[in-house]
């Protein structure tokens, strides 16, 4: 993978990491936001924290669609899940996250008929090939992964599929993103944005957050040099005063993003008038609902679901881990009640969230900070 | 498929973290608007390849939850 393997070079991260050594300014400290997991589990994986000096401080966003997913939605998931005739569909991370009452894989264990799967296109196949039973998936994700579901609601409904649906939990990124900046409490200076959500929305969505907030984003990719000179180029606008859109990701990220993608997504998906986030509280407009032309694979509309908001439990501090106002290692849980192996909170689920990236690959850089 | 049995051990979760990987494309099915390519361990992987429009062998695709969500480019790191 030649193209892979440049993006990981150690010599080219070094001299970017001299670069950002060289455009700071002493005495200012800057805070950038990573909006999105996979950034996130990069920077621990690789050490890219460790090539940034002292005042250039990585905070860790919302980006983790596992970790935004309430409880109350796992229930919801749950309760369709123990139908008899239903064979519920899930991606692998989805299949830990605890709701009010466990996990799917608990429910799994006590013989509800739930399978992981790679993509949609894995659940519609079973559907195919399981005529006699329901099969719902559970949709989560963000732009990124909501085209896959409805590219996949458009072949089920092409082939007159009937026994094939979907629980929609698919959310939009700019609306948390503005949730974000609009919160009282954050100190951010700027953001590093998500990479993948951006090759289906483009970068012009996120042209709101130097125009109505005064703060430079930069599009990034997943790789430590892509993440590097991210950081290269928000630094150089801050010292330069400027504040603008730049699209570091351009070898994937067109700027007005993958047209085909936002129609079919258009056609098949319709805004909730709100959709609650792990932490973040109810977010306006925030969340999607299959459209109308496609209420026939609403496995909400086929099933009752409790439709209960759960409360956060009172020990998790996914919420202010989530908006930068402290440090994963910071919650009074982190790293004893709640561990990869048994997580109380969301962020602590996924290999992309911030507290399971902290706890992973961050324990020696705690204790950094710490000393 | 994946074994209904397994959790995701994966290191990092393809579909659930906003993460996409590589797949060059070995062959195309452009009827169904399908193709098979493999990612960067060599597996073989069926791709939906409708919002990229035709493919063909060689091409290098950004795959996300089964969907090839763009082309890549030829940029070169910095």
């Amino acid at each position: 993978m030649r193209f892979v393997d440049e993006f990981r070079d150690a010599e080219l991260g070094g001299a970017l990491a001299r670069e950002i050594l060289s455009t700071v300014e002493p005495g200012r400290h800057y805070k950038i936001m990573e909006v999105c997991g996979g950034h996130t589990h990069s920077i621990y994986k690789y050490g890219v924290d460790d090539l940034l000096p002292a005042n250039v401080e990585l905070v860790h966003g919302p980006g983790c669609p596992v970790c935004v997913i309430p409880m109350g939605r796992v229930d919801d998931g749950i309760a369709i899940a123990h139908e008899p005739e239903v064979i519920f569909t899930c991606f692998g991370d989805m299949m830990r996250v605890p709701g009010s009452r466990g996990t799917l894989l608990e429910a799994k264990a006590q013989g509800a008929d739930i399978r992981m799967v790679y993509s949609p296109l894995d659940a519609m196949r079973i559907a195919k090939s399981e005529p006699d039973r329901q099969v719902v998936f559970f949709a989560i994700g963000f732009e990124t992964t909501a085209p896959s579901t409805a590219l996949t609601l458009k072949r089920a409904k092409a082939e007159g599929l009937t026994n094939f649906s979907c629980i929609c939990n698919h959310v939009t990124i700019v609306p948390p993103l503005r949730a974000l900046l609009d919160s009282p409490d954050l100190r951010l200076d700027a953001f590093v944005g998500p990479g993948h959500v951006s090759t289906v929305v483009g970068a012009r969505p996120f042209e709101f957050i130097p125009a109505d907030y005064g703060k430079p984003i930069v599009v990034s990719g997943f790789e430590p040099v892509d993440i590097l000179q991210s950081v290269v180029m928000i630094l150089r606008q801050l010292t330069e005063g400027r504040c603008e859109v730049e699209n570091q990701y351009k070898r994937v990220v067109p700027y007005e993003g993958n047209v085909r993608a936002l129609e079919v997504m258009a056609e098949v998906f319709a805004l909730r008038p709100h959709f609650e986030w792990r932490g973040l509280g109810f977010i306006s407009q925030s969340g999607l609902r299959l459209s109308d032309a496609y209420a026939d694979f609403d496995a909400e509309q086929r099933w009752p679901v409790p439709g209960v908001r759960v409360a956060d439990p009172k020990a998790c501090q996914c919420g202010e881990v989530l908006k930068g106002v402290i440090k994963p290692w910071e919650c009074k849980v982190f790293g004893t009640a709640c561990t990869p192996e048994r997580p109380i909170g969301t962020c602590m689920v996924s290999s992309e969230g911030a507290c399971a990236a902290y706890y992973n690959y961050g324990r020696f850089a705690r204790e950094r900070e710490v000393v | 498929m994946s074994d209904p049995e397994l959790a995701c051990t994966d290191e990092h979760c393809i579909t659930c973290g906003d993460v996409a990987v590589e797949v060059r494309v070995i062959a195309a099915d452009g009827a169904r608007e399908l193709a098979t390519g493999h990612d960067e361990s060599g597996e073989a992987t069926e791709i939906d390849t409708m919002l990229v429009g035709p493919v063909a062998a060689g091409d290098r695709l950004l795959v996300h939850a089964g969907t090839a969500i763009a082309r890549i480019g030829e940029e070169r790191a910095p």
